[in-house]
């Protein structure tokens, strides 16, 4: 197949994968609709279905929809996160390393930022840099466990992030609960962070869009370029494409699971203590955020390719909000997300999905090609006649 | 101390092990079955939110928990012949599809109970605890004479109806497994789907057969945690036992006996965490320990499988 229709192939698959999506979306709203009759739920379909899709950008008045600069900067900063367990997620998979830890690992890089900023006084730019990193490197120590468990004793790496996640989870709430949390306040939450580890915002209008976006970007064009242009980028890729071979020509496999594990559980954790630091004022995450879970979607929309991920979590940040503002303006459960999450999850990581579609292209490559060369050859024999 | 071990050697201790195990021991004998078939589904997780959730409100609309426990079967199955469907004919990873139904289970569950019942206690909250009444649990069992054995009786008996279900299918999973041409051709396309096509052994047909036992099996745990356990579905209520059941099949060496008795390894460290809890140790400190047990279970058993590769070895290399 020729490379323009491969990529009119991807393209087209992947957006009949969404619309398939967001039609089963479309069925579920229906369902949970308000209104009596038939028509009335159908429009109330509809309006809900206009808040999920124009909705994030665009506010709906009387007068029609105007564009609306503070929800663009809303999911800006909503990508954040997911930006970070994204490429988290890209590097670990890419490795073929299932390791679903990215989930506790950003809960635990925004509390050990979140405790570095509440009790570590600092210079003003030093802190949150120190911070970050300190969060990032705790995860990236915690992620040694799964990487060398399965390296060394070859334990399902997917198994024991899992179990990781919830073992975080329940001792940050112990840890909270009893020592560190502010006891004047009514609900758990640690101390306020210092004014001098806050990272500043971007744009100053209340949407918590802050420098971490800037770092997030930074952080893609690194990993970018490290999966693509580095030679543990390329051996990391290619134990994902296929391990013994990377074995019987000299890679260093093991090592370079551990690292892209540990790389990855540091990726999460900074982007949990960005988040942290740009957007609250004081720890009190009491569950699982869920970001590690939108970052393997993200993982699986950018096809494990960093450079598509600031794309894939655009598209997950607009839907979450479409999602959002469903549930204030039109009384659809935000869950809506994870279902359709799901569909499309389910579709783009289908090999099989749209290949008789494929199969027609490539014959229809072929064919040309051989019209083409026939016609040539037509060509050179009438002009050897001649 | 020794207070404290007394309160752990009392009938009520036991009793609990095993009711605790139950959930455990469905989907382990889940991930058995499709192990044995050759692939490993790790959405265990989401097909018993799935069933647990169809099971309390079917069993809340029809005043019945039969047809609750019949629903959360169905529904398991279906969910899960609908991932053979992703995995075998789309071609998805499997791990993939698993995640996919994770997800769904964990957040989808909760929009289709909002959906359906229209509770929405608080913004992000809601929980079907308040639909069920006693009527609507699956009955315990009281076996007569067994009752009347001291200590040992009131351990074995007044167990939940689906515990018993639990124990019973799990000795019915090894019969299947070894004694009939079924279980045979599961094993046979586990090992080599080549050699078990080449005799005539329809490999897609063992797969689904496989792949929808477990969704049997995740109906079945599922139900045990809505329409007994916790008596109602609430976010996320599985907590995990999808993934503990992976770290128990894998450590029961993928057989029967095997599993069962890791499930009852991850029972006995649960119930040891809710006796902590109850002897005034933080809930938050308690409750990750089956998940730690979990984590040192596996590293223990691969110890274990690796010194006995390595006697193997040396064994054959003396020959």
């Amino acid at each position: 197949m020729t490379k323009k229709r491969q990529i009119l192939f991807s393209v087209i698959r992947g957006l009949l994968a969404i619309l398939i999506a967001l039609l089963v979306a479309t069925l579920l709203i229906f369902l949970s609709a308000d209104g009596g009759s038939f028509g009335a739920k159908l429009s109330a379909t509809g309006d809900a279905l206009k808040q999920l899709l124009v909705g994030p950008l665009f506010r709906m008045g009387r007068s029609g929809a105007a564009f609306d600069f503070k929800r663009l900067t809303d999911i800006l900063a909503s990508m954040i996160p997911i930006i970070f367990t994204g490429l988290s997620v890209c590097v670990m998979f890419s490795a073929n390393q299932f390791n679903l830890g990215a989930e506790g690992g950003i809960m635990l890089g925004a509390f050990t930022t979140g405790m570095v900023a509440v009790y570590v006084p600092m210079a003003a730019f030093l802190h949150p840099v120190v911070g970050v990193l300190v969060g990032g490197l705790a995860v990236a120590a915690i992620m040694l466990l799964p990487a060398l468990l399965k390296t060394k004793l070859d334990v399902s790496e997917m198994v024991c992030s899992l179990m990781l996640n919830y073992i975080i989870m329940y001792l940050i709430k112990y840890l909270m609960n009893t020592y560190l949390a502010d006891k004047t306040k009514g609900q758990i939450q640690s101390y306020e962070f210092l004014e001098t580890s806050k990272i500043a915002p971007l744009i100053d209008n209340g949407s918590k869009l802050s420098w971490g976006f800037v770092v997030a970007i930074a952080c893609v064009v690194l990993i970018g370029l490290f999966m693509f242009n580095t030679r543990w980028g390329y051996t990391i890729r290619m134990i994902g494409i296929n391990q013994a071979f990377a074995k019987y020509s000299g890679m260093k496999v093991a090592t370079v699971i551990v690292l892209s594990q540990v790389l990855g559980g540091f990726l999460a954790g900074i982007g949990g203590g960005i988040e942290m630091l740009g957007r609250y004022p004081t720890f009190s995450w009491s569950s699982l955020p869920g970001y590690g879970w939108t970052g393997i979607t993200i993982a699986i929309l950018a096809g494990n390719n960093p450079w598509f991920v600031p794309f894939a979590s655009f598209f997950m940040a607009y839907l979450t909000k479409g999602c959002e503002l469903m549930a204030t303006y039109a009384n659809v459960p935000s869950q809506l997300i994870d279902i359709i999450q799901g569909v499309i999850f389910l579709f783009f990581a289908a090999e099989q999905f749209l290949s008789k579609y494929r199969q027609k292209l490539v014959v229809k490559t072929a064919q040309e090609e051989l019209a083409t060369k026939a016609a040539l050859e037509a060509q050179k024999g009438g002009a050897e006649h001649a | 101390m020794l207070n404290f071990l007394k309160m752990l050697l009392t009938p009520e201790f036991f009793f609990s092990i095993i009711r605790i195990s139950a959930p455990i021991l469905f989907a382990t004998l889940a991930a058995i079955v499709v192990e044995k078939a050759g692939f490993c589904n790790i959405g265990l997780e989401g097909l018993m939110m799935f069933s647990a959730l169809t099971g309390s409100l079917v069993s809340y609309y029809a005043h019945s928990w039969v047809w609750g426990l019949l629903a959360a079967l169905a529904i398991g199955v279906l969910m899960s012949l609908m991932m053979g469907f992703f995995a075998f004919q789309l071609k998805t990873d499997i791990t993939l599809v698993g995640i996919a139904i994770n997800m769904m289970g964990s957040g989808g569950t909760l929009f289709l109970c909002k959906v359906i019942t229209n509770l929405t206690e608080g913004t992000s909250m809601a929980s079907s605890t308040g639909l069920i009444n006693s009527n609507l649990l699956i009955p315990n069992i009281n076996i007569p004479l067994i009752d009347k054995i001291p200590f040992l009786g009131s351990i074995i008996s007044g167990h939940n109806l689906l515990t018993w279900v639990a124990f019973l299918c799990c000795a019915l999973t090894s019969v299947m497994l070894y004694k009939t041409s079924l279980g045979l051709n599961i094993r046979a396309v586990g090992e080599n789907p080549n050699a078990a096509s080449s005799v005539g052994v329809s490999v897609l047909k063992i797969k689904y057969i496989a792949i929808g036992f477990s969704g049997l099996m995740c109906g079945f745990g599922g139900a045990f945690m809505s329409m007994y356990y916790a008596a109602g579905w609430s976010l996320d209520m599985v907590a995990g036992r999808g993934f503990i059941a992976l770290a128990a099949q894998a450590m029961g060496g993928g057989e029967c006996l095997g599993g069962m008795l890791s499930s009852l390894v991850f029972g006995f460290a649960q119930a040891l965490g809710i006796k902590f809890s109850a002897v005034g140790l933080d809930s938050n400190l308690a409750s990750p320990i089956p998940y730690a047990v979990t984590i040192i279970g596996l590293v223990i058993f691969s110890l274990v499988r690796r010194s006995r590769a390595k006697k193997l070895h040396s064994a054959a290399a003396l020959k």
